[in-house]
């Protein structure tokens, strides 16, 4: 099975977010910097299936600066075959472009599946997946929960409010993938040093900035200063009071 | 002016809730382009709720129907809308960022070639273009994007844009879209198993901390979050989660789970930074504490000083009367 | 008993000895070929720890080799999950080492944040503070203020462009050894419960085996002490340690001095002080550093840290800043007595800290460290060549230490620490007269007792309780754990060898000791909560003896 999956580095969740001086985007000094949380279920994905498989390969594209080499490098520790860096310093917050440029790489590839984390941890934006099979004009499934493949087709689960759609869908496909799909591997130490001889092909690419553009990047609102209602069960009716009339969530 | 196309959601004929919200949305960009909302259904058939959507701001609501639209077809739905985007002219298409439209969205983007700002939670119009604003890096920050040239294409977080009155005509429509349903094929909808909400997913959380004592004592807990009739789930801190208390599942925290519910309820809990972690970007947060120096106060938007056993009971009974 | 320490006043004598469990050896000792291993890798060098000791020996033994054109395969284990993510100190750094490794860069080109400019050195009371004439011992002109997690960094970025093998999230859990020769380490597993079950994501421990292993595990190094036990190899003093528990602050008000103080908030039947040192002018490191052969044991070195930030002298510079870390760690501080007799055997060297190159009076081991970590390259390069590395032939490292700055400087300060075992007075007196001739006074070696020996009371609650923390300027062990970035997960298995029946007097002693809240007294018994853990080692000095567990947990320190 010919598999590929598309990853990005992006700032680890615990990071303290601090505005750069630009107003427009996140200082990075001393910021850790890890695989994408939802893209560690699409490699996990991928090795299971190739070794269910018996044979094919795990290809890891990454659009990113320099560094996101070391971000492909921990796929290649998990067990992908080889990685593809679409180097660029800067990435567009227009995902749509974002999608052109890895569409261009995957074109014509022959991948029976092409895997993405639902959503990047950084940007929350949860689009490139289906942007992607869109513009190679491949069925799409989202944040895929629950993967079963057989003899070309699949059926995939994904949660919904109050319930779990159940979807059918011929190969190739693009699938994003959600928690829950898989328990991803630790990368084992000779996978670590294997890693350091697998192919990482580096081409440099230079994007439009799209159509979408940063005005600003800003610290959430302060929550408003709370108030004590009063003291023991006596205070109960008004708490209820507000919450219905003033914070309006009963 | 510009018209804006706000696409809606239905299950099982009827129109799901959020679709106010999105009309509501639809209508305050409206207002600023100076233009129309036409409200968007997709389904089998004609849908209950149409009816009611010219109360929230709709002029036209149109219903496109399609034999394999009564559940949701991703790439027929997609075609559908793109075609109606360009036809229309629209200067806006908004949906929600339900499970449905976060996956709708951004296929609908990319074959009109637009951009898509998912989940926002503001919107205006600025020197004529359309402005928007979502959280970024886990709600840890706020990103501002102007979306320029046409259609500006968007996705609604939902429950923010909280449903507005704005009568409008809102006259029915009815047209058929001859589009194929496509490659994915939506086979069943299994229902979430009645009686297991999950913390992470429950509008309502009411979470105990150390103050409870003793493990029995959750019960007074679970009496609250039954009151809340089915919306509510019961948390844990991590301190009772380690003294086995309650299951890992339940613990609500930096090392448990990230919880963002309508109304968060901390009882007896202190506010350790780490538990903070997990619910900050909670709605409403209460704290019934008996300490009043417990810096969970700090966060709370309300909170009541006592002794839970006394003022959670109290409050059990005040919820049960709301609910009839 | 709340975490910050609010004790009942708990009355009775303590000596921690009676409920510490021995280093469980049959765990760090295995033999060679021992079941329960999934990969097996060999190596000609293996060094254990990527601090600055173990990260300067494969920087140097890459530099060697490529030199000799000879072809080494050198791996470094980790613990941590990044680079840094376990590395604390204060630190001000004397760069000679650094000079040494890297003799074609020049001084701005090494991870500094800038050189000391102003020092000051200050003895404090509860309101006031008193400056002091720096004792000689610790003139900083010409070194530097740096975080120690940016030059591991910096330094892994080094080894790593020479062809190291870096393998983070891999603690050593054991010694492989092949009759009386250390064949490697086995790594520890990762993925099991509580109750050591293996989960979906279980990783089998690996073995490593080389020709030779470096300890630089740092303080108090599990395998280190196992070694040095197994082979009996002894030192005149048993090694003694302190606690340092340090914050850092991004300041609204600029420092420019770095910052000694004596006295208060440390009492007096302790040996302790605080530094506090600019990385930038608005971005303060500050700590304190108490012997943990105190005498009381109700002492809380993190609740005293709380108290002293709130003296004007540290408040001036905190007060409507933010707290961005915190952390914790032990400093083997006996010096030249303690430094084991020898420190290298039969396919074995001990770097660093773990071999107790720390000079106290000048708070420097980050230089004696790598300088360790370079002679011990030399050594096993020449063990190598010649075809085996022998304890005879890395005896060599032993002698190139011995006569180095590194163990001449130690034996000047010999008994400067240790002439502080009567208290503060006693002993502000006696390392007077030290510095005054040269070291000469008091002659012989000042004898020591293990820390874990030292009998502690509870005192009735003459002294200052500790402060209810404000969430602002003072914080909860709980919350500062939160800002050491730990986000061990909940339900991995204790890594703690707690001892049998401990008493509740006991168990209030644990919990006042450990800076990150794991030890608690609950309904009169000791409740562990393991996961808070940040490897600073003051347990498997004083308390419950720390073992390694799965990589990756622990602090995720950024600038510290």
């Amino acid at each position: 099975m010919k598999i590929a999956v598309c990853i990005k580095r992006v700032p680890d969740s615990e990071t303290r977010v601090k505005i750069a001086s630009d107003g427009k985007s996140l200082d990075e000094a001393g910021v850790k910097f890890i695989l994408n949380p939802y893209d560690e279920f699409a490699v996990e994905e991928a090795l299971r299936r190739k070794e269910k498989a018996g044979a094919g390969e795990v290809a890891v594209i990454a659009l990113g600066p320099a560094a996101a080499q070391e971000t492909i490098r921990t796929a290649l520790a998990m067990g992908a075959d080889r990685g593809i860096l679409l180097q660029s310093d800067r990435i567009p917050p227009d995902g749509l472009e974002v999608a052109k440029a890895l569409a261009v790489e995957l074109k014509g590839a022959g991948f029976d599946l092409i895997l993405f984390g639902k959503m990047a941890i950084d940007d929350y934006n949860h689009q490139v997946g289906p942007m992607v099979a869109e513009l190679l004009d491949l069925p799409c499934v989202t944040t895929v929960a629950h993967l079963e493949l057989e003899g070309g087709k699949g059926v995939a689960e994904r949660e919904i409010e109050g319930g779990v759609e159940v979807v059918e869908f011929p190969l190739p496909a693009v699938l994003t993938t959600d928690k829950g799909l898989n328990e991803p591997r630790y990368p084992a130490l000779k996978g670590i040093m294997a890693a350091k001889k697998k192919p990482l092909e580096v081409k440099p690419v230079s994007l439009p900035s799209g159509a979408l553009e940063i005005l600003a990047l800003t610290p959430p609102a302060e929550r408003k200063e709370g108030k004590i209602v009063g003291e023991g069960p006596a205070a109960v009716p008004e708490l209820v009071r507000l919450l219905r009339e003033e914070a309006k969530v009963l | 002016m510009s018209h804006v196309l706000a696409v809606l959601e239905q299950r099982d004929g009827a129109l799901r809730k959020v679709s106010h919200e999105v009309v509501t949305g639809a209508r305050r960009l409206a207002d600023a382009l100076g233009g129309n909302v036409d409200a968007l259904i997709l389904a089998a058939d004609a849908v209950r709720g149409a009816d009611q959507l010219g109360r929230f701001g709709a002029d036209q609501v149109i219903t496109l129907t399609n034999a394999a639209f009564g559940v949701y077809a991703p790439e027929g739905y997609a075609r559908a809308i793109a075609e109606r985007v360009e036809s229309g002219g629209y200067g806006a298409v908004v949906f929600a960022a339900s499970a449905t439209g976060k996956d709708l969205a951004p296929r609908v983007a990319a074959r009109l070639g637009r951009p898509l700002a998912q989940e926002v939670t503001d919107l205006a119009v600025e020197a004529g273009a359309v402005t928007v604003i979502r959280p970024v890096y886990a709600g840890k920050a706020l990103l501002k994007l102007k979306i320029n040239g046409a259609p500006a294409v968007i996705s609604l977080r939902p429950s923010v844009f909280t449903p507005v009155e704005r009568p409008k005509a809102g006259t029915q429509e009815s047209a058929t879209a001859a589009v194929p349903a496509g490659r994915v094929v939506v086979r069943a909808i299994k229902a979430a198993e009645a009686g297991t909400l999950d913390v992470a997913e429950a509008p309502i959380v009411v979470s105990g901390g150390r103050g409870l004592k003793e493990p029995a004592n959750f019960k007074v807990l679970e009496e609250l979050a039954a009151a809340f009739a089915g919306r509510a789930a019961v948390g844990a801190s991590r301190a009772v989660v380690d003294a086995g208390w309650r299951p890992h599942a339940d613990q609500v925290g930096q090392t448990g789970k990230t919880v963002s519910p309508t109304l968060y309820v901390a009882v007896g809990i202190s506010g350790a930074i780490q538990h903070l972690a997990g619910m900050r970007t909670s709605k409403v947060i209460v704290a019934i504490n008996k300490d009043k120096d417990a810096p969970i106060f700090k966060v709370a938007d309300y909170g009541i000083v006592g002794d839970l056993f006394e003022v959670v009971p109290k409050l059990t009974e005040e919820i049960k009367k709301q609910h009839g | 008993m709340d975490d910050t320490g609010n004790g009942k006043g708990e009355t009775g004598i303590v000596i921690p000895a009676q409920y510490q469990p021995p280093l469980p050896l049959d765990r760090l000792l295995l033999p060679v070929g021992a079941e329960g291993a999934g990969d097996r890798t060999e190596l000609d060098v293996l060094i254990v720890g990527a601090g600055p000791a173990g990260l300067a020996c494969a920087i140097e033994l890459a530099h060697l080799a490529q030199h000799e054109r000879a072809d080494l395969s050198i791996g470094v284990l980790e613990k941590a999950a990044t680079l840094g993510e376990h590395s604390l100190s204060g630190a001000v750094v004397n760069p000679r080492s650094f000079r040494e490794l890297f003799p074609d860069l020049k001084d701005a080109d090494f991870p500094f944040r800038g050189p000391v400019q102003k020092e000051r050195v200050a003895l404090l009371t509860s309101r006031r503070a008193f400056t002091l004439p720096t004792p000689p011992t610790m003139h900083n002109a010409g070194n530097y203020v740096a975080s120690l997690c940016e030059i591991v960094r910096w330094l892994g970025e080094r080894a790593a462009a020479l062809g190291v093998n870096v393998f983070t999230g891999f603690p050593a859990a054991s010694l492989l050894v092949d009759g009386e020769r250390v064949a490697g380490v086995r790594t520890a597993a990762t993925g099991l419960d509580r109750a050591g079950r293996p989960l979906s994501n279980y990783l089998a421990p690996n073995d490593l085996v080389a020709k030779v292993t470096a300890l630089a595990e740092g303080t108090r190094g599990s395998l280190a002490q196992a070694w040095l036990e197994w082979q009996a190899v002894t030192s005149e003093n048993p090694q003694i340690f302190a606690l340092g528990v340090k914050e850092i602050w991004e300041t609204k008000r600029p420092l420019a001095t770095i910052v000694h103080t004596l006295g208060w908030p440390v009492p007096s039947d302790a040996f302790g002080g605080s530094f506090m040192y600019p990385l930038e002018p608005n971005l303060v490191a500050l700590g304190l550093v108490v012997g943990l052969d105190y005498r009381d044991a109700a002492l809380d070195v993190h609740a005293l840290l709380q108290r002293m930030k709130l003296h004007p002298l540290f408040r001036q510079y905190l007060e409507g800043g933010e707290m961005v870390e915190w952390g914790a760690k032990t400093i083997p501080e006996g010096g030249y007595y303690a430094v084991p007799a020898r420190r290298s055997g039969d396919g074995i060297v001990i770097l660093g800290d773990s071999a107790g190159f720390v000079d106290v009076p000048s708070l420097k081991g980050i230089h004696y460290a790598m300088q360790s970590g370079i002679f011990a390259a030399r050594a096993i390069l020449a063990g190598l060549q010649a075809g085996h590395a022998s304890a005879a032939r890395l005896a060599e490292y032993d002698r190139l230490v011995n006569e180095s700055f590194i163990m001449k400087d130690l034996y000047r300060t010999r008994n400067m620490r240790l002439a502080f075992k009567d208290g503060f007075y006693a002993g502000g007196v006696k390392a007077a007269l030290i510095t005054l001739t040269g070291g000469r006074f008091p002659g012989g070696k000042i004898a020591m007792e293990p820390d874990a020996e030292v009998e502690r009371r509870f005192t009735p609650a003459s002294r200052p309780g500790p402060v209810t923390p404000d969430g602002r300027l003072t914080f909860s062990k709980v919350d500062a754990v939160f800002k050491s970035g730990n986000s061990t997960r909940d339900t991995i298995p204790i890594h703690l060898v707690v001892g049998k029946d401990v008493p509740a007097a006991v168990a209030e002693f644990y919990a006042r000791m450990c800076p990150a809240g794991v030890y608690e007294l609950a309904q009169g018994a000791l409740r562990v909560n393991a996961p808070n853990c940040v490897d600073c080692k003051a347990t498997d000095v004083l308390g419950p003896r720390w073992t390694p567990r799965e990589g990756g947990s622990g602090p995720k320190y950024k600038r510290m």
